[in-house]
C-alpha cells in the first residue's frame, strides 16, 4: 500500500533520530528539544499565574469595603493593570501555545520536534525575560490604564507604561515566531498519511492559533511601537493637539488583541475535543465541523474588533457592521458547542478531573458566550460598556474558558509529560471547589455592571458593597482552590503512581510512546490512515513501535458505542 | 543524477536544484515556507503602521497639515525621492541578476552584481539621510513628520540590515558556503530584498505622490 | 531647471530599471516553485513601481 511504501522507504529530515544532548545544561535549560521547552513554558507560566492570580485578590480585599481601604488609587490602578496583562500575555497565551503546544502537537502529528528548534529555544527566552520586565514596572511606577492602555493616560502615565511597552513588544515577538514555527511544522511535518482531514482536533486548533498568532501580533507591536514612541521621543501619534488621535491606538491595539482572544481560547477548544471523546469513548461529533469551524473563528476574528469602541466616538456607521459580524462569530462557536455535546449523549463517560474540567468548561464557557452575545448588541454595548458586566463576560470566557481548558489539558497530559499520575480525589475535590467558587465569584459581577458599577474603580458606591464581598471572599476560596492542584502536582511528582503509556485509552499518537517520551518521541515515524476517533477499532497507525506494556492495554477491536457519522 | 558542472542551460539549473537530498530538499522548503511567513508578518507591521498614516491623514481637513509651531508645512519634494527610489527598484533588478548568475554557476558575475546590489542598498539609506535632512517636517512637530520618519525609518532600518545581511552573504558565498545546489541563504536574502523594495513602493506613493 | 534635471534623470531611470524588470519577469514566467512564485510577484510590485516613478517624473501623479 503507498502509504506503507512511503513509511517503510521514509526519507527525510524528520525521520533521522539526533543523539541524546549530553549534560544538565544542554538538556534542560536551552534544551532544544519542544517537550522540554513545552515544560519550561508551563513552568514560567505557573510563576506568572501565581503572581497575576495573587493581584487579582489585592484587588478583591481592595474592594471589600467602598472606601476601599488598603491602597491608594495610583496603586490600585496598577494593580488590576498588571493583573490583566500579565494573565493575558504571560500566562494564557504562552502556556496555550508555547506550553502545550510545543509538548503535544508535534507528537500528535507524529513529529520528533518543531520544524525550526533553534527558533524555538530563542522565542521561549524572550518570554521569562518580557515577563520580569513587565512585573518589574512595580518598581518605577506600575501603568495604570488597564491591560489596554488607552491614550493619552498611558501617554501621560508612569514611567512603568514604557516597560509594559518593551515587555509586551517582547512577548509579541516570541509569538509570531512560535506562530510561524507551528504552521511550517504542521503544514510540513504531519506523518505519513496524515492529510489534515485526518489530523487531531488539538493540532487544527493550534494551527488557527498560529495563524493568528503570525498575522495580528505585528499589529500590536505597530501600535506599542508608536505609543513608545510618544512617550519617549514625543512623537505625536495619539496627541490631538498635533493632529493625532486616541482612537488610531484604539483601533491598532483592538485590531490585535481581539484576535488575541481567540488565542486564547481556540487552544482551549482543541483540549476539549481531545477530551470529550477519550472520556466518553465516542468518536467526536462532527470532525470537520470542529475542525474548520476553528478556522473560520480564526478569520472572523479579524473582522470584529471594533465591538470594543462602540461607545469610544468612532464614526456610528461602523457600528451595525461590527454588531453583525460579532453575532456571526456565535456561529461557528454555537457548532462547536452542539458538537461536543453530541458527543457526550450516549456515550459513556469516564468522570476524570479532565474531563469534570472539561465538562464545566462547557457550562462555564457557554455561558460567557452568551454574554458575550448580550454586549455585541449596540444598545446593551452603550449601557454595559465600562462596566462589572463586561468583566463577569471577560473572567467567564478567559478564566471558565481558557484556564478550565488548560486545566483539563493538565490532568490529561500530566502523566504523559510526567510519568506520574495525579491523584483522581484530589482533582475532583479542586474541580468541584474551583467550579463553585469560581461561579460565586463571577456571577454576582453581572448584575453589579446591570446596576451600574463601573470597573476599574478603587472606590464604588455603599449599595454595591454587599455582592462585592461576595464576589471577594468567593475569591479567596478560588484561590485557595487552587493549592489543592498544586498540592496535587507536587506530591505526584515525589510519590505518585507510575504512569502507563496509555492511562485514558486514547487514541491520539501522543499515547502511543511512553510516559514520558523519549527525547526523539517516535523510534519510528508512524503512517496514518484515518482520523483518531473511531473508539472501538484498531488503533489507525502502521509500524508504531509500542511500549512493550502496553501490547496488551490497547483499545481492543470490539463492541463499543456505535460511531455518529 | 550527475551533472554536468559545465552545463549552465536552465536545465541543467532546475536539474541541480531538484536534485538534492530528500533531507535537504525537505529542510530548504520548510525553511522557505518560514521565511515567507516571516515577510508577511513583516507587511502586516509596515500596514498597520500605513493605517496609522491613512488615519491621520483622514482625520484632519488638510494635508499637508499645520505644525505645532503654526506653520503650514509643504508637499514632500517627489523629484529626489524618485530617484532615489529607481536607486533601490535598480538594486532589485541586480540582485535578481547576482542569482541568475549564482543559478547558471557565473561566480564572477555573480560577484559583481552582488556588489552593485550591496553599493545600491547603501546608496539608497545615504540619499533617504540626505532626504531627512532636506524635508522641512520634525518628527515631533505634526502626525506628518511622525508618520514619515517613523514609517521610512523603519523601512530603512530594513534596508540596512538587509545591506549587512547581503554582505554576509557574499562572503560567505565567496568562502564555498553555497553551492550550486544549496543555495537557501541566497535565496532567502533575495526575497527579503524584494520586499524591502516593495514595500518602498507602498511608501513612495503614500507619502510622495498621494 | 535643477527640478526638471532631477524628473528627467528619475524618469530615464525609472524607464531603464522597469524595462529590465519587466523584462526579466516575462522571462521568469514560467518558472515553478514557491521562491520563483514570491520572485514573480515582488518584480511585478517593482516594475509598478517604476511606472509610479514615471508618472510623478511627468507630473501626473504627485500633486505637480
Amino acid at each position: 500500500m503507498a502509504v506503507a511504501a512511503a513509511h517503510a522507504g521514509a526519507v527525510g529530515h524528520h525521520d533521522h533520530i539526533h543523539p541524546e544532548p549530553e549534560g544538565f545544561v544542554a538538556k534542560y535549560i536551552f534544551s532544544l528539544d519542544a517537550k522540554v521547552i513545552g515544560v519550561q513554558y508551563m513552568i514560567a507560566g505557573l510563576l506568572f499565574f501565581i503572581i497575576s492570580g495573587l493581584l487579582a485578590e489585592v484587588v478583591r480585599i481592595q474592594l471589600l469595603t467602598p472606601g476601599g481601604a488598603i491602597l491608594k488609587n495610583d496603586a490600585y490602578n496598577g494593580v488590576y493593570s498588571l493583573h490583566a496583562s500579565g494573565m493575558v500575555w504571560m500566562v494564557v497565551i504562552p502556556m496555550m501555545t508555547g506550553g502545550f503546544g510545543n509538548y503535544v502537537m508535534p507528537l500528535m502529528i507524529g513529529a520528533r520536534d518543531v520544524a525550526f528548534p533553534w527558533l524555538n529555544l530563542t522565542a521561549f527566552w524572550m518570554f521569562p525575560v518580557a515577563g520580569v520586565i513587565l512585573f518589574s514596572s512595580f518598581l518605577i511606577g506600575a501603568p495604570d490604564a488597564g491591560w489596554t492602555e488607552y491614550p493619552p493616560i498611558s501617554v501621560q502615565g508612569p514611567p512603568g507604561t514604557t516597560m509594559w511597552c518593551i515587555a509586551i513588544f517582547l512577548i509579541g515577538i516570541s509569538s509570531t515566531l512560535t506562530g510561524i514555527n507551528f504552521m511550517v511544522t504542521i503544514f510540513k511535518m504531519r506523518a505519513p498519511g496524515m492529510t489534515f482531514t485526518r489530523m487531531p482536533l488539538f493540532v487544527w486548533a493550534q494551527l488557527a492559533t498560529a495563524m493568528l498568532n503570525m498575522i495580528a501580533t505585528t499589529a500590536l507591536a505597530g501600535a506599542l511601537l508608536a505609543l513608545f514612541l510618544e512617550r519617549v521621543f514625543d512623537v505625536p501619534f495619539y496627541d490631538p493637539a498635533r493632529g493625532g488621535s486616541p482612537l488610531l491606538w484604539q483601533h491598532m491595539f483592538w485590531f490585535y488583541s481581539h484576535p488575541a482572544v481567540y488565542i486564547m481560547i481556540l487552544p482551549a477548544f482543541g483540549i476539549i475535543s481531545e477530551v470529550f471523546p477519550t472520556f466518553a469513548r465516542k468518536p467526536i461529533f462532527g470532525y470537520k465541523m470542529i475542525a474548520f469551524s476553528s478556522i473560520a473563528i480564526a478569520l472572523l476574528g479579524f473582522m470584529v474588533w471594533a465591538h470594543h469602541m462602540f461607545t469610544s466616538g468612532m464614526a456610528p456607521w461602523l457600528q451595525l457592521p461590527f454588531m453583525i459580524l460579532t453575532m456571526v462569530i456565535a456561529v461557528p462557536t454555537g457548532i462547536k458547542i452542539f458538537s461536543w455535546l453530541a458527543t457526550l449523549w450516549g456515550g459513556k463517560i469516564d468522570f476524570q478531573p479532565a474531563m469534570l474540567f472539561a465538562l464545566g468548561f462547557l457550562v462555564v464557557f457557554t455561558f460567557g458566550g452568551i454574554t458575550g452575545i448580550f454586549l455585541s448588541a449596540v444598545p446593551v454595548d452603550l449601557h454595559e460598556h465600562g462596566t462589572y458586566f463586561v468583566v463577569a463576560h471577560i473572567h467567564y470566557v478567559l478564566f471558565g474558558g481558557s484556564i478550565f481548558g488548560a486545566f483539563a489539558g493538565v490532568y490529561y497530559w500530566w502523566p504523559k509529560m510526567t510519568g506520574r499520575m495525579l491523584d483522581r480525589k484530589l482533582g475532583v475535590w479542586h474541580f468541584w471547589t474551583t467550579f463553585l467558587s469560581f461561579n460565586v465569584t463571577f456571577l454576582p459581577m453581572h448584575w453589579l455592571g446591570l446596576l451600574g458599577m463601573p470597573r476599574r474603580v478603587a472606590q464604588y458606591r455603599p449599595e454595591f458593597q454587599f455582592w462585592n464581598d461576595v464576589c471577594s471572599i468567593a475569591s479567596f476560596v478560588l484561590a485557595a482552590s487552587t493549592l489543592i492542584l498544586f498540592y496535587n502536582l507536587a506530591t505526584s511528582l515525589i510519590r505518585g503512581k507510575r504512569a502507563p503509556a496509555n492511562p485514558w485509552h486514547a487514541r491520539t499518537l501522543e499515547w502511543t510512546v511512553s510516559s514520558p517520551p523519549p527525547y526523539y518521541n517516535f523510534k519510528t515515524i508512524p503512517a496514518v490512515l484515518k482520523n483518531p476517533y473511531n473508539f472501538g477499532e484498531p488503533l489507525p497507525y502502521i509500524g508504531l513501535t509500542l511500549a512493550e506494556e502496553e501490547e496488551d492495554r490497547l483499545p481492543k477491536p470490539g463492541p463499543a458505542v456505535p460511531a455518529h457519522s | 543524477m550527475a551533472v554536468s558542472a559545465l552545463n549552465t542551460s536552465h536545465e541543467a539549473v532546475a536539474a541541480r536544484y531538484q536534485n538534492v537530498d530528500g533531507a535537504y530538499a525537505e529542510q530548504r522548503d520548510m525553511r522557505l515556507m518560514g521565511f515567507v511567513l516571516f515577510l508577511i508578518s513583516d507587511v502586516v507591521l509596515f500596514s498597520a503602521f500605513i493605517f496609522a498614516y491613512l488615519y491621520l491623514r483622514n482625520s484632519v481637513p488638510n494635508w499637508p497639515p499645520i505644525n505645532k509651531d503654526g506653520v503650514q508645512l509643504p508637499r514632500f519634494d517627489v523629484a529626489f525621492a524618485a530617484i532615489n527610489s529607481c536607486v533601490l527598484f535598480g538594486s532589485g533588478a541586480t540582485m535578481h541578476f547576482a542569482m541568475e548568475n549564482w543559478k547558471h554557476l557565473n561566480k564572477a558575475a555573480f560577484n559583481m552584481w552582488m556588489l552593485a546590489t550591496i553599493v545600491l542598498g547603501m546608496t539608497f539609506l545615504g540619499g533617504q539621510a540626505y532626504e531627512y535632512h532636506s524635508v522641512q517636517v520634525t518628527w515631533s512637530g505634526s502626525t506628518m513628520g511622525a508618520t514619515f520618519f517613523t514609517l521610512t525609518g523603519m523601512h530603512g532600518f530594513h534596508v540596512l540590515v538587509g545591506v549587512i545581511y547581503l554582505i554576509v552573504l557574499y562572503i560567505q558565498a565567496n568562502r564555498g558556503v553555497y553551492t550550486g545546489s544549496k543555495y537557501f541563504g541566497l535565496t532567502a536574502g533575495t526575497l527579503y530584498w524584494h520586499f524591502v523594495d516593495v514595500i518602498w513602493v507602498a511608501l513612495f506613493y503614500l507619502f510622495y505622490l498621494m | 531647471m535643477a527640478a526638471t534635471l532631477e524628473r528627467g534623470v528619475a524618469l530615464i531611470l525609472a524607464l531603464i530599471v522597469g524595462g529590465t524588470t519587466s523584462f526579466q519577469l516575462y522571462k521568469d514566467w514560467s518558472s515553478t516553485g514557491l521562491d520563483n512564485q514570491v520572485t514573480k510577484l515582488l518584480l511585478g510590485l517593482m516594475a509598478f513601481g517604476c511606472v509610479l516613478v514615471v508618472l510623478a517624473a511627468v507630473g501626473v501623479l504627485g500633486g505637480g
